[in-house]
């Protein structure tokens, strides 16, 4: 009884590692092949941000680890409810990162004292007020909704 | 005597939850001084039912809700290279940790150089140490992957060891483009003084207490691809001393703890793989002839699969295993020398679980355990060793509420 115990353990790690090796084919698969949702881009303050950015660099703002623009201005991060369909598309499609590891990077940074929340905004407009009125604002928003009192910052 | 701790419990979880109400009625954001103050805070309730032995309290074939997590904390940033933070806990674990308040981490973070590619800079004061991938934030139900993180890592009976330190942590972040690498390096000492520290260490019948030199704590990790994988490394070297109580049974050794963690872990869109493996080797000297001198290689590893059923629903199966001395895995040995049974020297646990999100705040959670061995139960619950039973389950419930 016991060395079928042994056995079964086994097989389950033979299973856990066919996982592993499946999960390093999904890498390269497992890409971002949904057109359906809303193009986006990222939005900023017009006179405190360059007007080009590295995806690296806005992936370390949105995950609230880079907190000052090249000209020392601070950033003040603006974000939609995570399941708001453009947050998605953004995190998504935008910086490659998923909403849930988003939150989890935030979450773990607030609750061992290490860093803050990005501000949440309710609707479209009032991304659209808070990045045209703040300075160090970045944000996104669906590409045909851009006005021109915000900067669009195209990726290098 | 009993009384007046009692007293002081009460006193404690109601001030607590004084602190909350008064927390929460506030927005999650406040103006001060011109500078935005961020304040937070969580309160889990556990409940623990087991077939055989305690854990989390007395739960042997009774409920136990001796297992609850309070906590608030502040934050604020006088300038964009500053954060000032603080967080109180209350953490109650049955017969370990009574739930008094205590500050988890209050800390001053100093971003000394940041631009484009990376970032570095300074913590200062309690810090959480960089220990595997779940440390940080353990205490944080929302941020754990599971109601009980694997305790072949994470041991609940040994929290305080690695929990968090008083001293510096030095940080430096690298954002590439194929991904980001954080390093650190931490050096304070461990918050190792208290009664449960020493249960841990030696047992119960040694009546004195730990101290600790300057530990050192470096971790690196990195993560790939917008963190669809991450990959780190800890070790930590904790040398301690050990001052005798009067007619102590035990004289003045030294005990000395040098874990290393390998961290794995691949996040899709619905699931992710999680793996940590450790080397948790443990010698003692100089304790005299009730504890010869000797070197417990520990070995740990855990492997966990979590599933996103659906965006409210998420499902866990995790293998979890400990050995307290690699060179004797059964525990043969251990028992041979000292007649008790060989099953406290490891254990191996199936885990099984469902996590429900009613809201963004609030968190449900049902847990089934099977375990074979009792290699991670704290002695505190558990006082008797012939009392304990190899083979055992248990069902976690927990609810966790946040703002």
């Amino acid at each position: 009884m016991k060395n079928l115990f042994g056995i079964s353990v086994f097989a389950l790690f033979l299973r856990t590692c066919s996982l592993y090796m499946l999960a390093v084919i999904l890498i390269t698969a497992n890409s971002y092949a949904d057109t359906q949702e809303p193009a986006m881009v990222a939005i900023a303050f017009p006179s405190t941000s360059d007007s080009v950015i590295s995806r690296s660099s806005l992936r370390a703002i949105f995950g609230m680890r880079l907190n000052k623009w090249p000209a020392d201005t601070p950033v003040r991060v603006f974000v939609m409810k995570d399941d708001a369909p453009e947050h998605d598309a953004f995190s998504k499609n935008i910086l490659q990162v998923f909403p849930h590891q988003l939150r989890m990077a935030w979450d773990r940074q607030v609750f061992s004292g290490q860093g803050q929340y990005p501000e949440q905004v309710a609707s479209i407009q009032e991304m659209l007020s808070k990045i045209a009125s703040t300075p160090g604002a970045i944000g996104y928003i669906k590409i045909n909704e851009v006005t021109n009192n915000v900067r669009i910052l195209q990726i290098r | 005597m009993c009384v007046s701790f009692k007293f002081a419990k009460t006193a404690a979880v109601i001030f607590v939850q004084g602190i909350i109400l008064f927390w929460t009625t506030f927005a999650h954001a406040v103006n001060l001084m011109g500078n935005e103050m961020q304040l937070h805070g969580f309160l889990t309730q556990g409940a623990v039912i087991t077939s055989d032995n305690n854990f989390l309290g007395q739960s042997n074939k009774k409920a136990s809700t001796d297992f609850r997590e309070i906590g608030v904390n502040a934050s604020m940033r006088p300038t964009s290279d500053v954060i000032v933070s603080a967080g109180l806990l209350s953490h109650t674990a049955g017969a370990t940790d009574n739930g008094g308040l205590r500050l988890d981490y209050g800390l001053v973070d100093w971003t000394v150089s940041s631009n484009e590619e990376g970032r570095g800079g300074i913590r200062l004061g309690r810090v959480k140490n960089a220990y595997g991938l779940y440390n940080k934030t353990r205490d944080v139900a929302f941020t754990r992957p599971s109601i009980l993180l694997p305790q072949s890592i994470y041991f609940e009976r040994t929290r305080n060891l690695t929990v968090a330190a008083d001293g510096v942590e030095l940080y430096l972040d690298r954002y590439y483009e194929a991904g980001s690498l954080f390093v650190t390096f931490g050096l304070g000492h461990p918050l190792i003084g208290s009664e449960a520290v020493k249960v841990a260490l030696v047992g119960l019948t040694p009546n004195g207490r730990f101290e600790s030199s300057a530990m050192p704590v470096f971790q690196a990790v990195f993560e790939g691809d917008g963190g669809k994988y991450r990959l780190g490394f800890t070790t930590v070297q904790i040398d301690t001393h050990y001052n005798p109580g009067v007619g102590d049974v035990l004289q003045a050794g030294q005990l000395k703890f040098t874990p290393k963690i390998f961290s794995a872990q691949y996040n899709a869109e619905n699931w992710s793989l999680t793996s940590e493996f450790a080397l948790r080797p443990t010698s003692i000297q100089n304790f005299g002839k009730n504890a010869p001198d000797s070197t417990a290689h520990g070995q740990s590893y855990y492997v966990q699969g979590s599933y996103r059923l659906a965006p409210k629903w998420e499902a866990l199966l995790r293998y979890d295993v400990m050995y307290a001395d690699s060179e004797d895995r059964d525990g043969k040995a251990f028992a041979a020398a000292t007649h008790r049974p060989g099953f406290t020297r490891f254990s191996k646990d199936w885990t099984a679980g469902m996590r429900y999100d009613l809201t963004p705040e609030l968190m449900l959670r049902a847990e089934y355990h099977r375990v074979d061995g009792t290699g991670y139960l704290p002695v505190q619950d558990n006082p008797n060793p012939s009392a304990l039973v190899q083979r055992w389950d248990m069902f976690m419930l927990l609810a966790s509420f946040r703002y």
